[in-house]
């Protein structure tokens, strides 16, 4: 147990190889390959470009809205597809967790790494749009590993709690998947924040408490406008503590998840 | 709800000649006795104040000790509790109560090819099944040949796993358990595979690590090998050891188990 173990040299060569073998199988058998990686979450952005921007003429009064959007749509299916694979992922891998012996969290991580890749590569379509749409470059670029980062150990806090109640309880999967369709309300991804700031300043506020409205604000305030409504700038001004909040609620469920993860993980072998 | 559990541990201690020691293990397993399973029947179970499983006790004490370059056999009839001395030996499963020490890195082939996706092709699996084995990818370079050349499959390997026959699956996946290293060997049932003159392959192989002092542990329904290639052998009925120690004894107490 401890440190040494679980990042010894077999557990690192498991995780490259299942994370190789699960992002292969994911596009295998389909014609167009990878690029379903790229093409999923650009059509998802044309189907909302189309009704919120075009139609509902959402979001006129702020810069690049387009790549506004687009970004937060694939930091949006980032978070989905980390949760929901992490979540199956003991289940999938049922038969490898019967048969020998490894650390259990190895399949979870795994499982999500598909999903950074993606991510990844859909970063760099929104960096090219983000260019074509005459956004200056500029070195805060960088940062924006941060607030993903931070999404990403969100993912993983929940995918490792309800991925472990999962094993017993197959229900979690179907929960997950209406609550994500809730939650993409709760998140301004195709409605900017300050329409809600302007029926109600509280709502607002609410909504920014949410460690992935947070994160997904971040990233555009740091990708494309500065003009971008923060849980940093605008929550908490009498009450700084508020501001971290988010950041609270991501760790505290990193380390439920792993908690509840490691407690149950001895039993997942004849659960599965 | 709470359940307890034993304790394994894992050291390296070059100067014990010991390869494995396991006191007084028991295992019991939760059988859902209801036909559903999910989160509305087990909140039903809850109110109706059931447990909504049953008890099943599969190992009930099990002491054994195994010496380092020791080739022992576990026999015993199916759902005597072997296969699940094995898995908790392994580490899969946890002992319900007991402790198990095990001395140096121990390689468990529960089945072979675990972890074999029939939409990768062979190449893709031999990768992936000796990552599970502890192989970087260098090794597995290194290797490679070899494993097609003793798996008699070389013209296979760029095809889809779900286009071999079973047959073929077998001799690849036990072609590449072979490579794998680790002071301890646990078998599960793998002799049995392929045709006759692959057969005779398996059979070198296993008297060969019998020739290099390998520790092997072997679960099997073949007397032959138990006699074959076994220093040690041991009886399980009903999740306890009923006959240990010389091959021969123990392989005919098995015979006479239903005669």
């Amino acid at each position: 147990m401890g440190i040494p173990r679980v990042l010894n040299r077999r557990n690192r060569i498991l995780l490259k190889e299942l994370t190789k073998t699960d992002f292969k199988l994911r596009y295998q058998g389909s014609v167009l390959g990878y690029l379903w990686a790229l093409l999923r979450p650009l059509m998802m952005f044309a189907i909302l470009y189309l009704v919120f921007v075009k139609l509902l003429r959402i979001g006129g009064d702020i810069p690049h809205y387009p790549v506004y959007l687009l970004c937060g749509t694939t930091m949006w299916s980032f978070f989905t597809e980390c949760t929901s694979q992490g979540i199956q992922a003991i289940v999938n891998r049922g038969d490898l967790l019967r048969k020998i012996s490894f650390p259990k969290y190895i399949v979870v991580v795994s499982a999500t790494w598909t999903a950074v890749i993606n991510m990844l590569i859909n970063l760099v379509v929104i960096v090219l749009f983000a260019l074509i749409n005459g956004v200056t470059p500029s070195w805060s670029w960088f940062l924006v590993f941060l607030p993903i980062f931070e999404l990403y150990l969100l993912s993983l806090g929940i995918a490792f709690f309800l991925g472990s109640i999962n094993v017993k309880y197959r229900d979690i999967t179907s929960i997950w998947e209406v609550l994500t369709q809730a939650l993409f309300y709760a998140v301004p991804i195709i409605y900017p924040i300050t329409m809600v700031a302007e029926t109600s300043v509280t709502a607002a506020k609410i909504i920014l408490l949410n460690p992935i409205s947070q994160a997904i604000q971040d990233i555009r305030y740091l990708l494309i406008t500065d003009q971008t409504i923060t849980t940093w700038n605008y929550v908490g001004e009498q009450t700084f503590i508020w501001k971290f909040l988010p950041l609270f609620i991501t760790l505290t469920l990193l380390a439920i998840g792993a908690l509840v993860f490691r407690k149950r993980s001895k039993f997942f072998a004849e659960e599965v | 709800m709470k359940r307890s559990i034993g304790t394994r541990q894992e050291i390296e201690d070059a100067s014990s000649n010991i390869a494995i020691i396991a006191k007084n293990i028991h295992k019991s397993f939760r059988l859902p006795t209801e036909q559903a399973f999910g989160l509305k029947q087990a909140i039903f179970n809850r109110l109706r104040g059931i447990k909504g499983y049953k008890e099943q006790k599969v190992l009930r004490g099990i002491d054994l000790e195994i010496k380092k370059g020791e080739f022992v056999g576990i026999i015993g009839r199916n759902g005597s509790g072997k296969s699940t001395l094995l898995k908790i030996l392994a580490g899969t499963y946890y002992p319900e109560k007991g402790e198990i020490t095990i001395n140096g890195t121990l390689v468990p082939f529960i089945e072979l090819g675990v972890g074999f996706n029939p939409e990768l092709t062979g190449r893709e699996n031999v990768y992936l099944n000796g990552a599970l084995l502890g192989f970087s990818n260098e090794e597995m370079d290194a290797m490679y040949d070899d494993i097609w050349d003793f798996a008699e499959l070389k013209d296979f390997q760029d095809q889809k796993l779900k286009n071999y026959s079973s047959g073929m699956q077998v001799r690849l996946a036990f072609s590449i358990a072979i490579r794998a290293r680790g002071d301890i060997l646990l078998l599960d049932e793998v002799l049995a595979v392929g045709d006759a003159a692959f057969q005779e392959k398996c059979n070198n192989y296993f008297a060969d690590l019998k020739d290099k002092k390998q520790t092997v542990i072997l679960v099997t329904h073949s007397m032959e090998n138990v006699r074959k290639f076994c220093n040690r052998a041991f009886l399980i009925e009903n999740g306890k050891i009923i006959e240990e120690g010389d091959p021969k004894k123990v392989a005919d107490a098995y015979t006479k188990l239903w005669q």
